[in-house]
């Protein structure tokens, strides 16, 4: 049923267009309006190359976040093209927005900004903000990073009482991306049933604290405030441990009860430290000094001397031949490169615009059933602006016209 | 406790048998969309009911992982337990499950073995690394997964090599966010086809999925993601900068912002400034424009910064902590956080909704106590088979 859904995305940046994208390889039809500058992401940094090499072009994050999708570019007069997205409206199944309900009524778009819209009932609308559709500061203008600020997310990176750090990933608006999958998908269903659509409202700051549940429930009442879900705000920054070359991540404990693994004895021996055997602060198998134990910081520097002797390959070897959870912290081009990655397809060669290949991501998920449609290719700015008016039954004439009063934007 | 629904996937029957937090939250988060979700635990229960911290000696991430759900337990090692189980998942429309690798085809409740039984079933199966591939068994957890996804090696200052996030489990809760939408998606298809699937979800992939951007650039021009510190690869300004008491986060994104950030900091001379003419050139110019930033914003409190930024639309803010957002009027008013009492454990917050629906409005339901429903359902069912038979 999300085959030959009609979506119009009038939305930048990451989470909308995330959206969108995905949904695309689910086999809907994506109408994207930008404003008379563009969605902002073409021009982040860094920027794809052409076919010629040159990178003066749209960013790379924008390319993989719009392939598929069919662009309308409003023009300086957006106010204007009213009719035209009644048009595209009546017709479609989904809207997913970034615009506020003030820029929206600006538009003349007031309807939308209702729970239901009477022009087209059957309409879902997901709309995005970074703060939420009610409240004090529901206006406000937001970021990745002011979110992550706000959901206390930069808290559990870098030392407290010194410069803050982000996470490298865009956490707030990829997830944000993940849920309004989930919410146009909801509400389709749900739309199956009752014959009407809705509105959904998401935001970035939402979605981190969402997706912080494990941590919230732990800071509520605890028994004993200890651990990382509780004192992690104040912990030192995480590096795993030290090896002959590259750090790795290793635990013996996890869900395995009291008495952690049976196999860290033998990974003991093998690596030639029988002597913790006779330690009393490495009782439990490892279950307190590995992973998240709670002796991990006080005794790390302990395994750090046996490590020297190996690399991180060769230990995680040795870890996940004796049943522990291991993993080299490997960069984003060795994850690519790693025989696992490359086993599950994750990374796929598509055709590109002019017959160019292009290196892009798969779906996320695996079906038995469904096959996604990988796409190469993604819009420049109005490129279908003149198409899509046409398929929405304006006359050649009328599109004129509208690009005479600003209102569109034919591609440059 | 009766849990109520009106979802979207409200008249929907969900079998989650997975523990932990990736499989549990998939379905949390169907039992928050309105679906019936009946958590099948074993006798021992779930590991994550004794994971520190404990809130009146119940595990909380326990509690976070498994509202609005039903609560039954069986024991699939007996015959009678794995028998009441397939008799469970004829009736359900999705199952889910997260057994480490070769357990679930042991217990013989693997795809295949099922599927003749409910051909309309939506079978969801989590793991760490994927079905297929060298590390198909490997066991995994969400620190696992941040060093093997690149995760960790995009936070942090270059100088100090790799950084995790210290706040575990938001890997799991991504698989979770993934799983979701392939279950979705396949009920969806479902509606068309009259048949269900299965779903496969590995954490690498949802790790990859968080990282879409950084990915992208990877993929798109070879730039590998690395520590910046607080600022963005992608944008600048983008980052913390310190006031003359505390820091304050700032980013601008498009042109219009950055004519509001000039004309916030008083410096209009910027904007004519060519280094600085849209943000590929601020990106360029990274050093250069810190270096004239970053003395403004010491020279005031952090508090007039977020008041002239905003007053000039452009995105700022302060750091957070659950002492603070948990009262924010911003998060109050939008249901961010969901609070709920408990019999034995007390109360409890725990993260809300992530969707707002106005037409099939969801809610956050407490977590059930063990085996509070094992009679309810299994009366029903052991009542539904006894009239399958008789009809024979």
């Amino acid at each position: 049923m999300s085959k030959g859904l009609q979506i119009i995305e009038f939305a930048q940046g990451i989470a909308g267009p995330m959206a969108g994208a995905r949904l695309v390889e689910l086999g809907a039809s994506v109408i994207k309006i930008e404003g008379a500058e563009g969605d902002w992401l073409r021009g982040a940094a860094p920027a794809m190359p052409d076919n010629n090499g040159e990178s003066g072009g749209d960013s790379a994050s924008f390319f993989h976040l719009n392939r598929g999708k069919r662009s309308l570019a409003l023009g300086p007069n957006p106010a204007s093209a009213r009719a035209l997205f009644d048009a595209l409206l009546h017709k479609a199944d989904v809207l997913i927005t970034d615009r506020s309900d003030e820029e929206l009524r600006a538009l003349g778009l007031e309807d939308l900004c209702e729970d239901a819209y009477l022009p087209n009932p059957r309409l879902v609308r997901v709309h995005i903000s970074p703060l939420g559709r009610h409240g004090p500061i529901r206006n406000y203008q937001g970021s990745e990073l002011t979110s992550q600020a706000m959901a206390g997310y930069t808290r559990y990176l870098g030392t407290h009482g010194q410069p803050a750090r982000r996470l490298g990933a865009d956490v707030a608006s990829t997830g944000t991306g993940m849920f309004a999958v989930q919410a146009v998908l909801a509400a389709i269903f749900a739309r199956g049933r009752t014959g009407k659509g809705q509105r959904v409202d998401l935001s970035l700051l939402n979605s981190l604290l969402s997706m912080k549940s494990i941590h919230i429930a732990a800071q509520c009442d605890p028994d004993v405030y200890a651990g990382p879900r509780v004192g992690g705000a104040n912990f030192p920054p995480e590096r795993g441990w030290k090896t002959r070359d590259e750090p790795i991540f290793f635990s013996f404990g996890g869900s395995v009860g009291a008495e952690g693994r049976p196999g860290w004895v033998e990974f003991v021996k093998e690596i030639g430290a029988e002597h913790l055997l006779q330690d009393k602060r490495f009782d439990h198998r490892g279950r307190n000094s590995t992973g998240h134990g709670t002796d991990v910081n006080a005794l790390r520097q302990v395994y750090e001397k046996e490590f020297a002797r190996f690399s991180a390959d060769t230990l995680v070897d040795i870890i996940r031949k004796h049943t522990g959870n291991a993993a080299r912290y490997m960069r984003a081009d060795e994850t690519v490169a790693h025989a696992q990655t490359v086993a599950l397809g994750i990374v796929q060669d598509v055709p590109g615009r002019d017959g160019s290949s292009q290196r892009v991501r798969g779906f996320p998920v695996r079906f038995s059933r469904l096959k996604p449609q990988i796409q190469g290719v993604a819009p420049r700015l109005g490129e279908h602006t003149a198409e899509i008016a046409r398929d929405a039954g304006f006359a050649e004439d009328v599109v004129s016209q509208l690009v005479e009063k600003g209102a569109l934007r034919l591609v440059a | 406790m009766q849990v109520k629904q009106q979802g979207p996937l409200t008249g929907l029957r969900v079998m989650d048998v997975s523990i932990m937090a990736a499989g549990p939250w998939t379905g949390a988060l169907l039992g928050m969309l309105g679906a019936e979700v009946i958590k099948v635990e074993p006798p021992a229960g779930d590991g994550t009911r004794w994971v520190m911290p404990t809130q009146r000696g119940m595990g909380t991430n326990y509690v976070s992982m498994n509202v609005n759900k039903k609560d039954i337990v069986l024991d699939f090692k007996t015959e009678q337990g794995r028998r009441d189980a397939l008799d469970l998942m004829a009736t359900c429309d999705v199952f889910v499950q997260n057994f480490r690798g070769g357990v679930i085809e042991r217990l013989k409740l693997d795809y295949e073995s099922v599927k003749a039984r409910n051909p309309r079933l939506i079978y969801c199966a989590i793991c760490g690394f994927g079905e297929t591939g060298p590390l198909s068994t490997a066991g995994c957890a969400d620190p696992i997964m941040q060093a093997f996804s690149g995760f960790a090696r995009s936070n942090g200052v270059p100088q100090e090599g790799v950084e995790a996030l210290r706040f575990t489990g938001f890997i799991d809760l991504a698989t979770a966010a993934v799983a979701t939408e392939g279950i979705l998606a396949a009920l969806l298809d479902r509606e068309v086809c009259g048949e269900g699937q299965k779903v496969e979800v590995s954490m690498l992939e949802a790790a990859l999925e968080v990282q879409y951007t950084r990915y992208a650039e990877l993929l798109g021009t070879g730039l590998v993601p690395s520590p910046r510190g607080s600022e963005s690869a992608a944008f600048v300004p983008d980052g913390a900068y310190l006031g003359q008491d505390r820091e304050i986060f700032i980013t601008v994104h498009n042109e219009s912002q950055w004519k509001g950030f000039c004309a916030a900091l008083e410096k209009p001379d910027w904007l004519a400034d060519p280094r600085f003419a849209d943000n590929r050139k601020r990106v360029s110019h990274r050093q250069a424009l810190s270096a004239l930033i970053v003395p403004v914003i010491r020279s005031r409190p952090a508090f007039w910064w977020l008041r002239v930024l905003q007053r000039h639309g452009v995105p700022s803010s302060m750091a957070h902590h659950f002492e603070t957002y948990r009262h924010h009027a911003q998060i109050l008013a939008n249901d961010m956080i969901a609070r709920f009492d408990t019999p034995l454990w007390g109360e409890f917050f725990v993260g809300g909704l992530p969707w707002h629906f106005s037409e099939t409005p969801c809610s956050v339901q407490a977590p059930p106590q063990s085996g509070e429903h094992t009679q309810e359902v299994l009366e029903e069912l052991h009542g539904l088979q006894a009239t399958v038979e008789e009809a024979k």
